[in-house]
This record gives C-alpha cells, sequence and structure tokens, in this order.
C-alpha cells in the first residue's frame, strides 16, 4: 500500500505496477502493508507471521 | 522479489521433494486433488510433477471458475451483450469462451459492446460514465472473486446507479468437492486446498473432508515452495495416519477467514437452491444468486434470461478432465482440434484451466515420457 484515500488505497504490486484498490474488506489498513487483491478489491492482508519461520 | 524469490528456491525444493519421497511407501500409489485451477497452474509452469516419486499422483480438480461455467450460461451471456442497449462488461478470461453460438469475442467483432474489465469497480465506472447506456457485469468465480461483486453492487445500491445490473454466476468451492467425494469414479486420498477461497471462507470449511470421508487436507499457497510443502504435509498425515485439515498458506489465509468478506456477501448474494456444473450437472446449493434486497440489480430478472441447458460439444471431454477422470493429454481432441488459440472447451481458454496448464507448460514432459515408453 502506498497511500490512502477515503475506502481505496494506491498499490503497487512486486512487478512496480499501481493500481487503485479498494479496502473495505480488509480495514484497518495503513501504508507499507501487503494485500492480497482480486478483481481491484483487496480480500486478505499479508502477514508478517511467516517471514521469521 | 518478496514473498515470491523465497518460495522459489530450487535447492529447498529439492529437499522437500526428498522428503515427500522419503514418506511414499514402495509400490503405494498416493492420489492428491489440488481443488484449485491456480495450484495446476503453478504445477505444470514449475515442474513440480517432475520432481514427485512415481507414486504420488495429482489429480486437477474443479476449481477454474470459467472452465465449470456450462455452456447454456455462456449462451445466456452472449444474448445479454447482443442487446443494444447494452455496454457488457467481463473479465478477458471470459472472452474467448466458446458458447453454442461463438463466444464473446465473436459477438464484439460483430458490433457488441463488450468491454474487458479489470474488476466489477471498474464496470461500475463504465456505468457512471454512461447513463443513458445500460451496464452489465458479467460475474464469475468462486469465494475469491465473490466479495469484489458483492463490494461493487454495495457501491452502486449506495450511489443510486440505476443502468448497472450482474449476471451473476458465482459459484461456491464445497458443494463440487463434496460430489467428487461422492463420487464412485474417483478414489483420492487427500486434498490440496485452495489458497485464495480460504482467504475468504478460511479453513473451516473443509472440516467434513476428515470428518465424513476420512480425507486430509491441506489449504495451500501458490508458489512452487507452498504446494511442495503442502504435499509433504498431506505425506506426513497418510504416514502417522491422522487426518485433519491444516493450513499451509499462513501467511494470508485466517482459520477463520475474511469476516468482513463473508459480511458483504451474505448481504448481496444468497444460495441457489441448485445450480448446473460443467461436467459435475447440477449440485444443490452450489452457486450464488443475488438477494431481494439486491434484486433491482439482477441481470438474469432484468433480461429475463430463460436458463437454457445446452449440451457441451460431443468431442470435448471437459468434464471427465474436471472431475479428475482424465488427465488433459487423454482427451481425444487435446491439442489437435483444441487448442489455447481455437478451443473447444472452456480448459483450453483459461489460464488456470487444466488442458491449458498442460498444453503450455507440461505438453514436451508428457511426449517425452510417451516416446520413452514406447521405445
Amino acid at each position: 500500500v502506498i497511500s490512502l484515500k477515503g475506502h481505496d488505497a494506491l498499490c503497487e504490486d512486486a512487478a512496480g505496477n499501481r493500481a487503485e484498490i479498494a479496502v473495505e474488506l480488509v480495514e484497518p489498513v495503513e501504508a507499507g502493508e501487503v494485500l492480497l487483491t482480486h478483481g481491484g478489491v483487496a480480500i486478505g492482508l499479508v502477514s508478517s507471521r511467516e517471514e521469521d519461520s | 522479489v518478496k514473498y515470491v524469490d523465497e518460495f522459489r528456491n530450487g535447492e529447498i525444493a529439492r529437499a522437500v521433494a526428498a522428503q515427500i519421497a522419503s514418506l511414499a511407501e514402495p509400490g503405494r500409489h498416493y492420489k492428491l486433488m489440488e481443488v484449485c485451477g491456480g495450484h495446476t497452474h503453478t504445477i505444470y509452469r514449475h515442474g513440480i510433477k517432475d520432481l514427485l516419486p512415481d507414486g504420488v499422483e495429482l489429480v486437477h480438480g474443479p476449481g477454474c471458475p470459467v472452465c465449470v461455467l456450462p455452456m447454456g450460461r455462456v449462451d445466456e451471456g452472449v444474448a445479454i451483450a447482443e442487446r443494444p442497449e447494452v455496454i457488457f462488461t467481463c473479465f478477458g478470461d471470459m472472452m474467448r469462451v466458446p458458447g453454442s453460438r461463438g463466444n464473446l469475442l465473436e459477438v464484439k467483432a460483430e458490433g457488441a459492446d463488450i468491454r474487458m474489465v479489470y474488476s466489477p469497480l471498474d464496470a461500475l465506472r463504465i456505468a457512471r460514465e454512461n447513463p443513458d447506456r445500460e451496464v452489465v457485469f458479467y460475474a464469475i468465480g468462486f469465494e475469491t472473486t465473490a466479495p469484489s461483486t458483492a463490494l461493487t453492487l454495495q457501491r452502486a445500491k449506495k450511489e443510486g446507479i440505476e443502468n448497472f445490473s450482474v449476471f451473476c454466476n458465482h459459484v461456491t468451492i464445497v458443494p463440487p468437492v463434496r460430489a467428487l467425494l461422492d463420487s464412485p469414479d474417483l478414489r483420492l486420498d487427500a486434498f490440496i486446498g485452495p489458497g485464495h477461497v480460504s482467504t475468504v471462507i478460511g479453513c473451516r470449511p473443509y472440516e467434513f473432508m476428515p470428518e465424513d470421508y476420512g480425507k486430509p487436507c491441506v489449504v495451500a499457497g501458490f508458489e512452487p515452495l507452498d504446494l511442495l510443502q503442502s504435499i509433504l504435509m498431506l505425506m506426513r498425515q497418510l504416514d502417522e495416519g491422522r487426518c485433519e485439515v491444516e493450513n499451509q498458506y499462513g501467511r494470508v489465509v485466517l482459520w477463520e477467514g475474511n469476516l468482513q468478506a463473508l459480511k458483504s456477501m451474505a448481504e448481496v448474494f444468497e444460495l441457489r437452491p441448485y445450480f448446473e456444473w460443467r461436467g459435475l450437472g447440477f449440485i444443490a446449493q452450489s452457486a450464488l444468486k443475488l438477494s431481494e434486497e439486491y434484486a433491482d440489480f439482477d441481470a438474469e430478472l432484468r433480461y429475463s434470461t430463460p436458463g437454457v441447458r445446452v449440451a457441451d460439444p460431443k468431442a470435448c471431454q471437459c468434464g471427465e478432465v474436471l472431475k479428475g477422470v482424465l488427465k488433459p493429454h487423454e482427451c481425444k481432441v487435446f491439442g489437435t482440434a483444441c487448442t489455447p488459440e481455437r478451443p473447444l472447451g472452456a480448459l483450453m481458454v483459461s489460464s488456470e484451466g487444466a488442458c491449458a496448464a498442460y498444453y503450455n507448460f507440461g505438453r514436451k514432459s508428457y511426449e517425452r515420457v510417451e516416446i520413452g515408453s514406447k521405445g
């Protein structure tokens, strides 16, 4: 997540592509978080829990 | 790339594959079904199958939403798209899925206003920009995609947009898996559960697999190491005589799912009494329609779609492949009359379709095996 405006977030994927993503379904969201998106809508937050494993 | 490179490490993949091989009992045949088309794609794209011992077989499941859509529903979408007042919107995957009278791409070439969208929210934007036209979104997909449709309809209702409707073809994952388990055609040992569907519905809906059928299930991510680790987890369960639902995709999937998404879906959708699946026939309570509260946005009601059944082409064996009874290359028309350029069946169209994955990534390996076996 790059930035937030209302219920939408400007997001950047791994290839550097940017898109506006609706985030109502995963709120609260903060800039810097990683989202799983599908069809322009975030459906999950990617947790850092497994980064340590 | 974060969340990608670390899950594609070849050295670790070979080590995990060796552990899988060490757990395979000599002479025993293990049949594991990957339910999701995204997993099928990863398996062939990254050569997972070639890393597994001979006794461990992966069978494709019914988890590609484009592939399971029956021809009658394609025809009904085409009929709506042909209406002069309509701007018809859909995901790119749907454009080349054959109906009995052609596909959406052909109808577009003949003049219909059909537009590919990335999101149903794009379709809603088109409706806002074209208040004198009727905009229809062709909604397909499992519980992964249904939340985006639900959210779009909630926004449409809140904004009072009246020239927008949805032709709803959303399906649910549990009923077809149960139908497969009830089928005498197929003996399966365990399931690789769909990762992104589970992001929404969680892991609890799969508990019927161990409880009612004695089959283990591991919810898996989509990178090569995710799949290999999931196969290892299943092999450990089988080796230790355990039978439960486990979650390998913990970085995304919560056990209880996404409660906000489920709430949104519960407001917008209700279960259909039954729905036709390509190759599987009619399955009770296996698909979604718009709830009464959202009936004004229902394209089926707005355009009185007749619900016609259309048989698949006789040469096409998509149904058997979807059920895991046939491998893609065992279909009579695979790679000859049916190719990604000129698909006969839906499984050859979608990138998640087993036939397309097999054609694009697995065919050479298959040919090599066949030539060797004849020699």
